[in-house]
């Protein structure tokens, strides 16, 4: 499949995802998400925070405006935004 | 559905039908809860340190376990309850799986109960517990029991998991070892819960927005006893008044996501 | 009784189940574990196969509505936890039978059509006795009716199915090994929980023979239905094989005629048994079927 190269192809970065110890989904899912650190913590470009559930989505790629992530452990489906001081936040879909 | 485990394999690339049959599958929660209870009986680990609390600080932690109890078995009653009603087969499996959750809390709490030496610990439930926490459990069965899925799950996982999740979190911050551990374990139940409860709901009224007067008399009819259950539990953890408008802000956000401000 | 409840914790329970023999399991059974070659490429044994399987998926849909509806019914907090447990392990037994219809090539748009073609109509019947109880919120009937006779039905009819595929479809075997150890519970709080209310409430009897009598009707007319349709995949999909015999009976050879009355016998014979032991006695159906 072709996600990971058509965002090369797009001129995206990609990731190799590692586990954090977020344990709270099944574990072929847990590279997937991470905690969130509180103040300090600094997202990377291919990382989200849920606003549902507050945990920190990671995705294989660098995440832009209008990517579609889920939040496996509070079973939230987003879209990816541009925040008005340019960060990228994400906003629950329905 | 047939999930690849290999290079190419991404979650965030699921259609929408597959993600909600994989997260609200017994699969899901199966591999979910191996992650974190595995080898804490009773939610706690055997080695994490138990010191001795002084009078007062185990009479307060008493009080609010007791009623931690109260909202649990509101909690494991409504979701029983609600096994029946859930529109799908997916939710039911969903729903059966918070009910073994609640379960599963009001077990431990009562476990914490009974190693901090309540001997009785029904009578003592009964005793402390917060007067508008019950008439919030009374009124949350009243919707389960007149059938209203839309109503009693807004009630439930909504108004109450989100309350609980906020409380929860905030004492587990400055609890004992051994509660803010069991608590932990309750947390990670928790985002299951509210978040079944706002997608969920949020997904109906998006295909009937009609739905959503009917929530919002709900939300106005549980606002002012929703306001006494959360002021009793903060009273109990002494948490400082000027902290409490950030915790409620967390309920506050969901129900504007959901348009029922 | 608060001693007797204690083993059936949540904790227990997750020692057991989770932590246990389903460690390692997906759907109930192993990873690599797949429907027998011989039963995919035999239409007329696929066809059996869907059939039975339907009936197990409604049977623990209604086990699932009862144990759900029980535990608000339950007169204290151990019988209620212990219900919750089984209401998640209700909702498993659901997912891996519906999971293994998938396996065996029904479409998930075409699930529900699937269900409501082939059901059994007596064991439809079977479980809208039950609910009723349940939803008047009769907890005793209710337990009897659900961890007695749904349960002791289930308990016998998977033990049969378990012995038949051990051999020729193994993946099958092993996702019911694991709801025959389910079923152990269900069955022995059924018992020992009930037991005491019984004596508590003498005056229960009579209503809760009547709803005994009024299942058992429906749960011998669904195996005659069952069998006089076709016969149950476990005598198609076996060998002569030794392994396969089960109460005396090999299932490998025997008729349909004979696997219904050997299956009868069981689930009766368990079913007076267990009644017996909780104070109750085995009402025989008043009309033969």
């Amino acid at each position: 499949m072709s996600d990971a190269r058509d965002a090369v192809a797009k001129n995206r970065h990609t990731y190799e995802l590692e586990e954090t110890g977020f344990n709270e989904v099944p574990k072929k899912w847990r590279k997937f998400y991470r905690y969130w650190e509180g103040v300090g913590d600094v997202l990377a470009p291919n990382e989200v925070v849920c606003p549902v559930c507050k945990v920190v989505i990671r995705s294989k790629r660098e995440l832009r405006p209008g990517d579609k992530v889920y939040c496996m452990p509070c079973m939230s489906r987003m879209v990816v935004v541009k925040a008005a001081d340019g960060s990228l936040e994400a906003e629950v879909i329905f | 559905m047939v999930i690849a485990d290999d290079d190419d394999f991404d979650p965030h690339l699921l259609e929408e039908d597959d993600f909600v049959e994989e997260v609200q599958s017994f699969e899901f929660w199966f591999g979910a809860v191996e992650g974190y209870l595995v080898d804490r009986p009773y939610g706690r680990s055997p080695d994490t340190p138990d010191p001795e609390l002084d009078d007062t600080r185990r009479d307060r932690l008493i009080t609010t376990l007791c009623n931690y109890c109260v909202g649990e078995t509101a909690a494991l009653e409504g979701a029983s309850g609600l096994v029946r009603l859930a529109p799908n087969h997916h939710a039911k499996v969903f729903m059966a799986t918070q009910v073994v959750d609640e379960a599963r809390h009001l077990e431990v709490f009562l476990r914490r109960l009974t190693d901090l030496g309540v001997v009785d610990t029904a009578t003592e439930i009964q005793k402390r517990a917060n007067p508008a926490l019950l008439d919030f459990k009374s009124s949350l069965l009243e919707l389960v029991d007149a059938g209203e899925w839309d109503a009693a799950v807004f009630a439930q996982n909504v108004i109450l998991e989100s309350m609980e999740f906020t409380v929860f979190r905030s004492h587990a911050e400055n609890a004992d070892p051994v509660t803010a551990e069991v608590l932990q374990g309750v947390i990670s139940d928790e985002r299951r819960h509210f978040g079944f409860g706002e997608n969920d709901l949020g997904r109906r009224m998006a295909d009937d927005p009609s739905r959503r007067p009917r929530l919002q008399e709900v939300k106005e009819q549980l606002d002012r006893i929703v306001l006494s259950v959360f002021e009793g539990a903060l009273d109990d953890l002494d948490v400082p008044v000027a902290d409490r408008p950030r915790l409620g802000q967390e309920y506050l956000e969901t129900v504007e996501r959901l348009g029922l401000t | 009784m608060a001693d007797f409840l204690s083993q059936y914790s949540i904790q227990r329970w997750l020692e057991m189940c989770p932590q246990g023999y389903l460690e390692d399991t997906v759907y109930g059974r192993g990873a690599d574990e797949s429907e027998a070659e011989d039963l995919l490429g035999n239409e007329t044994m696929l066809d059996a196969a869907i059939t039975a399987t339907v009936q197990l998926v409604v049977g623990e849909r209604c086990a699932l509505a009862a144990s759900s509806g029980l535990v608000n019914a339950a007169p204290d907090y151990p019988s209620k936890r212990f219900l919750a447990t089984q209401t998640l392990d209700e909702a498993r037994h659901v997912e891996i039978f519906t999971q293994r219809l998938y396996d065996l090539g029904v479409k998930k748009d075409k699930l529900e059509d699937e269900i409501s073609d082939r059901a059994n109509p007596h064991l439809v019947k079977f479980a809208e006795v039950l609910l009723e109880k349940v939803e008047a919120g009769d907890f005793i009937a209710g337990v009897v009716g659900q961890n007695i006779v749904l349960e002791g039905m289930a308990f016998s009819v998977f033990e049969m199915m378990e012995a038949g595929n051990r051999q020729l479809n193994p993946k099958f075997a092993h996702t019911l090994r694991g709801t025959i150890a389910d079923e152990r519970r269900h069955v022995g709080f059924g018992e020992n929980r009930i037991g005491s209310l019984i004596q508590e409430h003498p005056e229960k009897k009579p209503e809760i023979e009547r709803m005994q009598e009024e299942m058992t009707y429906h749960m011998l007319a669904t195996f005659a239905l069952a069998f006089s349709e076709s016969p149950d995949e476990a005598i198609q999909s076996n060998g002569d094989s030794p392994e396969a015999e089960w109460h005396g009976t090999n299932l490998a050879t025997a008729t349909p005629e004979e696997m219904e009355a050997v299956l009868a016998e069981t689930v009766l014979g368990e079913f007076k048994t267990r009644l017996g032991r909780i104070g109750l006695e085995y009402q025989s159906p008043k009309s033969p079927v």
